[in-house]
């Protein structure tokens, strides 16, 4: 990878905005597997890429990522359908720490409130099990425009 | 395995669903996905809209998961699934074709958000995701239930119902009543419309509406516009669930299309009735192979169809369509003898007298454009084609002998009006006609007085005015 990074800093404020995320892994067998994720951080650096996931869900990614390291993330915005997918390699894994709730909180209301406008209530999103989380650290070597339509999947410069 | 016809509610596309799939050199990939349809058992189907990613991998390696999530009990399943192949024909590529070009038109992408092939994967295994065990169940539960789904209404008993209710309607006019309003109190649908087909090859009209407070009689659809031109053009119902979310991807698709020049601004259609619907069916009324008209049903909360549900609604449909036509026939057959006297006894009223009725102005100017066939109050739109060029006829005429009761057997023998020897329609053209007066012309009335009679009613003095 060179010295730029496809996330530019307005970029980051979108990943970070409260948006339905998704990580895609893949096993030995090339099958691959998924699951919802409900925050993300952006590193200083923004070559870096930090997802929280339910712990249940990152233990299921973590049997893929340990052996297979390749994983995407999917950003959509329900209300507008911008969209994009971060690539790159995982590097690491912990338990999220309770400093870090408030933060995973307000992602997921953000969520919560950009589906409600699509005429998904709160009480439809009162069952979210979004605590405890697993915060899985990834390199970013590729953002791809997810947006649907013309010019969906080429890379975002 | 569960078995997927248990899923019903996840395969409606009320709620976008995942897609997980890996390129040939291991790089995972996921996407969203609009709907996912039930094919059988043991397979269901993708939309192929744009050769993006997720096709390019499933090309090269067939392994794909799909993550669905229930709409009523927010409870995630994992589907594990193999591509089998790719239909660009058949029912499954046909139902899904039209929904989405339905929404296509809506959108000003008709042609360019269309459906490429219908993928056909094997479903090798469902799961429930342990960690989105969706709502908490009642009993124990302490957060709020979810609202509860709208039932299947489309049962024999209410079929029956519904038939009985028609069966008693004695015009064309009480007949139209009867099915919208049946729709409403047995299978509990507040918004409706029927559309017939015109005088005008590939447009339909609308005839009668209910629950719309703007109302709409007359609003005209061509054939392949939105839902209901769609329905008249494939002669098949069509169902979209999750409107608003669709619309919405649409329209994310159509800001790019327009941004890269693929296509012209502004040339999306108004929805036809609901802004914003959840659920839209559309129904052909086919009799004898002909098309008679569509029912389009609006709902305003998400609806469950089933797959049973389509056949009940296409037996509806065609039963609906020989109501129609029957009662078209009928009164064509019945209508009545010229009446004696054309010119207003001695000391009646024309008709009422400016003003009588409240709220109404007490003088019109109704222009009528000979080369557009279409009729003005006030400056403003009426109506056009065959209502437009009866409304001006009947105008004059009472204008020069101060007639006020015409028969539709006069019409016909009118050549100037021009209709075809054979399925003229002019009773649903009355009837247009006499509901578009109501909505936005309350001061001229055209009431029936009898089989195939009606009474020219004026409740302010008119100015006709005609312009080539």
């Amino acid at each position: 990878m060179g010295t730029e990074t496809p996330i530019t800093v307005e970029l980051a404020e979108f990943l970070q905005s409260g948006l339905a995320i998704v990580l895609a892994t893949r096993d030995g067998d090339f099958q691959a597997d998924g699951a919802v994720a409900w925050a993300a951080v952006v590193q200083e650096d923004r070559r870096r890429l930090r997802v929280f996931l339910h712990a249940l869900a990152g233990k299921e990614m973590l049997r893929n990522l340990r052996s297979h390291p390749e994983i995407a993330v999917n950003f959509d915005k329900p209300t507008t359908h911008r969209a994009c997918q971060v690539k790159g390699t995982f590097l690491s894994s912990r338990a999220a720490r309770p400093s870090e709730r408030a933060m995973v909180d307000r992602q997921v209301d953000g969520f919560a409130s950009e589906l409600e406008a699509i005429g998904i209530p709160r009480p439809m999103t009162a069952g979210w099990k979004t605590w405890p989380c697993s915060a899985l650290e990834m390199t970013v070597t590729h953002v791809y425009e997810q947006t649907p339509g013309p010019g969906s999947g080429e890379p975002l410069r | 395995m569960i078995a997927l016809e248990s899923l019903a509610s996840c395969l409606q596309g009320i709620i976008p669903a995942w897609l997980y799939t890996c390129s040939r050199d291991g790089v995972p990939n996921a996407a969203i996905l609009s709907h996912v349809d039930y094919v059988d058992s043991r397979h269901v189907a993708l939309s192929f809209q744009f050769f993006n990613k997720s096709k390019r991998n499933v090309s090269e390696n067939p392994k794909a998961m799909v993550r669905l999530l229930d709409p009523d009990a927010m409870k995630a399943y994992r589907l594990k699934l193999r591509f089998v192949r790719t239909e660009t024909e058949g029912p499954i590529f046909e139902s899904m074709r039209l929904r989405i070009e339905a929404i296509a038109s809506y959108s000003g992408l008709k042609g360019i958000f269309k459906l490429l092939g219908a993928d056909i994967y094997e479903v090798l295994s469902v799961d429930p995701i342990e960690y989105e065990p969706g709502l908490p169940g009642a009993p124990g539960g302490t957060k709020p239930e979810p609202p509860p789904p709208a039932s299947v209404p489309f049962t024999m008993k209410a079929l029956q119902e519904f038939s009985d209710r028609i069966h008693q309607a004695a015009t064309l006019d009480c007949l139209l009543e009867a099915i919208l309003e049946t729709l409403e109190k047995i299978f509990g649908f507040r918004h409706s419309m029927i559309l017939l087909a015109t005088d005008r090859p590939d447009r339909l009209e609308m005839i009668a509406c209910r629950g719309y407070p703007e109302g709409g009689v007359g609003s005209e659809v061509g054939f392949g516009e939105g839902i209901i031109g769609m329905v008249a053009e494939a002669r098949k119902p069509i169902r979209v669930s999750g409107m608003l979310r669709h619309m919405l991807y649409a329209d994310a698709v159509a800001k790019r299309a327009e941004a890269r020049g693929l296509c012209p601004k502004d040339r999306r259609i108004p929805l036809p009735g609901l802004a914003h619907p959840e659920t839209q069916l559309g129904i052909p009324l086919l009799a004898r192979s002909e098309l008679v008209g569509v029912l389009c049903i609006e709902t305003d909360r998400t609806y469950r169809f089933h797959e049973e549900d389509r056949a009940y609604v296409e037996v509806l449909g065609g039963y609906l369509a020989i109501a129609i036509q029957n009662a078209l026939l009928r009164e064509r057959a019945e209508e009545g003898e010229e009446p004696p006297a054309r010119p207003r006894p001695e000391g009646t009223p024309a008709a009422g007298p400016p003003g009588a009725r409240a709220g109404l102005r007490p003088r019109i100017e109704v222009e009528y454009y000979a080369s557009d066939e279409c009729v003005l109050v006030g400056g403003e739109y009426l109506v056009r084609g065959l209502p437009a060029k009866i409304l001006w006829k009947v105008l004059r005429e009472h204008g020069a002998d101060g007639g006020v009761e015409f028969t539709n057997r006069r019409l016909r023998l009118d050549k100037s009006l021009q209709l075809p020897a054979y399925k003229d329609n002019l009773e649903s053209r009355l009837i247009l006609l006499r509901r578009r007066l109501e909505e936005r012309c309350p001061e001229i009335r055209i009431a029936p007085s009898g089989r195939g009679r009606f009474r020219l009613e004026l409740g302010a003095k008119v100015a006709l005015t005609e312009r080539p």
